[in-house]
């Protein structure tokens, strides 16, 4: 996703004037702790980007370090490794680190798969593996999509059968974030095909390097990629690592939906920057260069272009924000964060198109070892797939916002096994 | 709606909707057009019995301006008027009563300001030419000295109420800059041309000026100096329009909620259908930015914040595309019902496609956008 808010300009503002005696006393841990130990944010490193296996591995680090400083799981009881505090000192602790980086690869640990074990892991299962991700020590992914398809969830097809003690897994996975440097991963599978298709899942907790388990990075149309496909040949999962009852892994995985959508929301895929919307609206004056250095600064065509798209660029700051202050204080549902998202998508669409429509052919092509935006490729490139795709979003919207009624499906109450799917024939 | 309305603010929501859903429903409007009938002069002065225009007046004049948040709860009010396509002098009355509440001269605030918070008096705001790509800039009447006076010669366009109202305001380019004048109407050489206006709550004209001699009494403010007072001028009026026209794609997006769920084709509601449902779910989120994109605009157009010339520009421009957008879509969800008469749905079409081009279209508003960026 592509911020174009101009960088906020004045003082940091920080909430400091509420801080009660213990909130200061934290306030002041973690200033102090993180000053001189904790990497800077440096502008144009990306927050997540698992194929740089040096930046994953500096976050490692980064994470550590919170650790041994007593600043990691700050919400996360302490049976757990947490320090048992309430949001207020998350909150703190955000604005505190807001000159460095975090470890923002761990966002799948702590916003999907954190919430999940809480709410539906086993005492064992928290002890276990929560330490684990609070200290750094072990990166997690989810995997959840398939070949044979990723909006349709509960269509999955890959499968968990019981053996002895244990289950073994079988499939496929794919559009995995950071799967080969992942440890651990959340996954989602078939355990009964005789039931109604998401009566018949479970969730499992998959150690990413268990034999077996052959991960292949994707690579997309500009070469690289964040993103994976794992094949699973006879996985041998403990039954200790099942997550909640067999069968009931829908309900689980709705928990684990639910998690990434407020993760997405809170920004952490972006590194968490809600200060960068100015109170005030800016007009960015990278337009206003691009028309310049085109020669079309006086271009009526031109100037409708740039017109627009300082709109969308304002609509989409004062719409984030609407929304945010709206499901805080209660005159907007919840559900309108789906709106947000929705509009995100139209706008980053809408903007590579005027982007291409203002810079023509300078757009597809330029000089050998340029460096810049490259904007023919934003339009080729800019899609709204994954986190759920632009459908899903609509559906989203229309559904669970608008209340409108669902479209009915072939797959209600039929065994999967009688669905038509896209499993390989014979 | 602002989610940041205060409490007070919300009661006067409410009280503003539960009036006109009493007085001046939209039925009122179907009323008056199968009529012919102008302005209803009437339901406007109980309107202004409710403080609406008074927003802007002092309490010396007759109004509560100290104890409002003038801009802002005028486009609660707006959005409101909006919602049932409201036929009256509103936007420009508040334009032309901030004005003078701003810029008068003692003579002039005690002579306008209280019988425009009663609604007694009616005022139009000459501002811009006739030319296509004008109404976000001051333009049509020139202005020359003559001795000790004034002359203005020229043409004002597409006027809200001139017929009827019984003040103008009058914007004029001069050799070196723009002066405004306050006119009774009536005035010698002004002619007052009406024209046939699409959206039938809302009487247009252009008004001539020939030679139109007034003295220094009738300046408002200071000849050559206006440039700021106009800015802030059309700065109120495009909050205020795009308020309503917020207010007035809500509600037809509410009524076409209802109908998709209501109405039934192939054994299931239409609003099952992929086909509507999603391009309804675009039009919430577009809807959600006007929404967002109006707020904005009145706050900081009341509170005079440095990016309140951006703001307004940005609001017009989403909330006058993004209201015909989206109303025509809902006129198609409607099938045959909606292209008739008897649906009301056309009406708010309408008043969307009117506000769109009036005070400066989409495109001439990316225009000033980029003269304000520099560009």
């Amino acid at each position: 996703m592509e911020n174009t808010a101009e960088a906020p300009t004045g003082p940091r503002r920080t909430s400091e004037h509420l801080d009660t005696e213990e909130q200061r006393a934290f306030r002041l841990k973690a200033r102090d702790y993180m000053a001189g130990r904790l990497p800077p944010r440096i502008p144009g490193e990306p927050a997540n980007a698992f194929e740089q296996v040096e930046l994953v591995e500096k976050d490692r680090q980064i994470q550590r370090l919170l650790w041994d400083g007593g600043l990691a799981g700050i919400t996360v009881p302490r049976d757990y490794g947490g320090l048992g505090l309430d949001k207020r000192f998350e909150d703190i602790f955000h604005e505190e680190a807001e000159p460095y980086r975090l470890a923002w690869h761990f966002g799948n640990a702590f916003n999907i798969v954190l919430p999940v074990l809480l709410a539906h892991g086993t005492e064992a299962q928290k002890k276990k593996y929560i330490p684990g991700m609070l200290s750094g020590a072990q990166m997690w992914c989810q995997l959840l999509s398939e070949p044979s398809g990723g909006s349709d969830l509960a269509g999955l097809l890959t499968r968990a059968e019981k053996r002895g003690d244990g289950w073994v897994l079988n499939g496929s996975k794919v559009w995995t974030s950071g799967g080969h440097v992942s440890d651990m991963g959340l996954c989602l599978a078939r355990t009964d095909p005789t039931v109604r298709k998401h009566a018949g899942l479970t969730m499992f907790l998959v150690n990413m390097h268990a034999p077996g388990m052959t991960i292949n990075p994707i690579r997309l149309v500009r070469g690289g990629s964040d993103f994976c496909q794992e094949f699973l040949d006879d996985v041998a999962v403990p039954d200790e690592d099942r997550v909640g009852e067999v069968n009931d892994g829908w309900t689980v995985a709705q928990t684990q939906l639910n998690a990434e959508r407020a993760g997405m929301a809170k920004g952490w895929h972006a590194g968490l920057r809600p200060a960068a919307v100015a109170e005030h609206l800016t007009l960015p004056q990278s337009y206003v260069k691009l028309a310049r250095q085109l020669g079309r600064a006086n271009d009526p065509a031109a100037r409708e272009l740039v017109g627009e798209a300082f709109v969308i660029d304002a609509v989409y700051n004062l719409t984030g924000r609407r929304i945010a202050a709206g499901t805080r204080n209660g005159r907007l549902p919840p559900t309108a964060g789906m709106v947000s998202s929705l509009l995100v998508a139209r706008t980053d669409a809408r903007r590579t198109a005027l982007l291409s429509a203002l810079a023509g052919p300078a757009g597809v092509a330029r000089p050998a070892g340029s460096v810049g935006r490259e904007i023919g490729m934003e339009r080729v490139t800019t899609h709204r797939i994954g986190g759920g795709t632009l459908e899903m979003q609509l559906n989203l919207v229309s559904e669970r916002h608008l209340g409108l009624p669902r479209e009915p499906g072939f797959d209600r109450d039929v065994p999967f096994n009688q669905i038509r799917t896209n499993a390989a024939k014979g | 709606m602002d989610v940041t309305l205060d409490e007070d603010q919300l009661m006067l929501q409410d009280m503003t909707r539960r009036f006109l859903e009493d007085r001046s429903p939209i039925g009122a409007l179907r009323k008056l057009a199968d009529s012919g009938s102008s302005l209803d002069r009437g339901i406007w002065r109980e309107a202004s019995e409710l403080g609406w225009v008074a927003l802007f007046v002092p309490e010396a004049n007759g109004g509560i301006a100290e104890s409002a948040q003038g801009v802002i709860d005028a486009a609660i009010v707006a959005e409101e008027l909006g919602r049932v396509v409201f036929s009256g002098p509103f936007l420009s009355s508040c334009v032309v009563a901030d004005a003078i509440a701003r810029a008068g001269s003692e003579a002039q605030r005690d002579g306008w300001l209280p019988g425009l918070a009663s609604g007694d008096t009616l005022a139009a705001w000459c501002f811009a030419g006739t030319e296509a790509k004008g109404g976000a800039e001051a333009g049509g009447v020139t202005l020359t000295t003559d001795g000790g006076g004034f002359v203005l010669d020229g043409l004002a366009g597409y006027v809200e109420e001139a017929e009827a109202a019984d003040l103008l305001l009058v914007t004029a380019r001069g050799e070196s800059g723009v002066g405004q004048f306050l006119l009774p109407a009536g005035f010698p050489g002004i002619t007052v041309e009406p024209l046939e206006a699409i959206d039938l709550g809302r009487r247009l004209a252009h008004v001539r000026f020939a030679g139109v001699r007034v003295g220094p009494e009738a300046l408002l403010g200071a000849v050559d100096g206006a440039e700021q007072q106009v800015e802030r001028q059309l700065q109120v009026a495009l909050a205020l329009q795009c308020a309503e026209t917020v207010g007035v794609i809500d509600r037809a997006f509410e009524f076409t909620l209802e109908w998709v769920n209501q109405r039934y084709a192939f054994g299931r509601p239409i609003g099952s259908f992929q086909a509507l449902k999603h391009r309804l779910a675009d039009h919430a989120a577009q809807l959600e930015g006007a929404k967002a994109a109006a707020a904005h605009a009145a706050r900081s157009v009341q509170t005079g914040a440095p990016d309140a010339a951006i703001a307004v520009s940005v609001a017009k421009s989403h909330c006058g595309r993004f209201a015909t957008e989206i109303i025509r879509d809902c006129v198609q969800m409607h099938g045959g019902i909606g292209v008739t008469w008897e649906h009301d749905i056309h009406f708010y079409l309408r008043r969307a496609v009117s506000n769109e081009a009036l005070w400066g279209s989409p495109a001439a508003h990316h225009e000033r956008l980029c003269r304000l960026a520099g560009l």
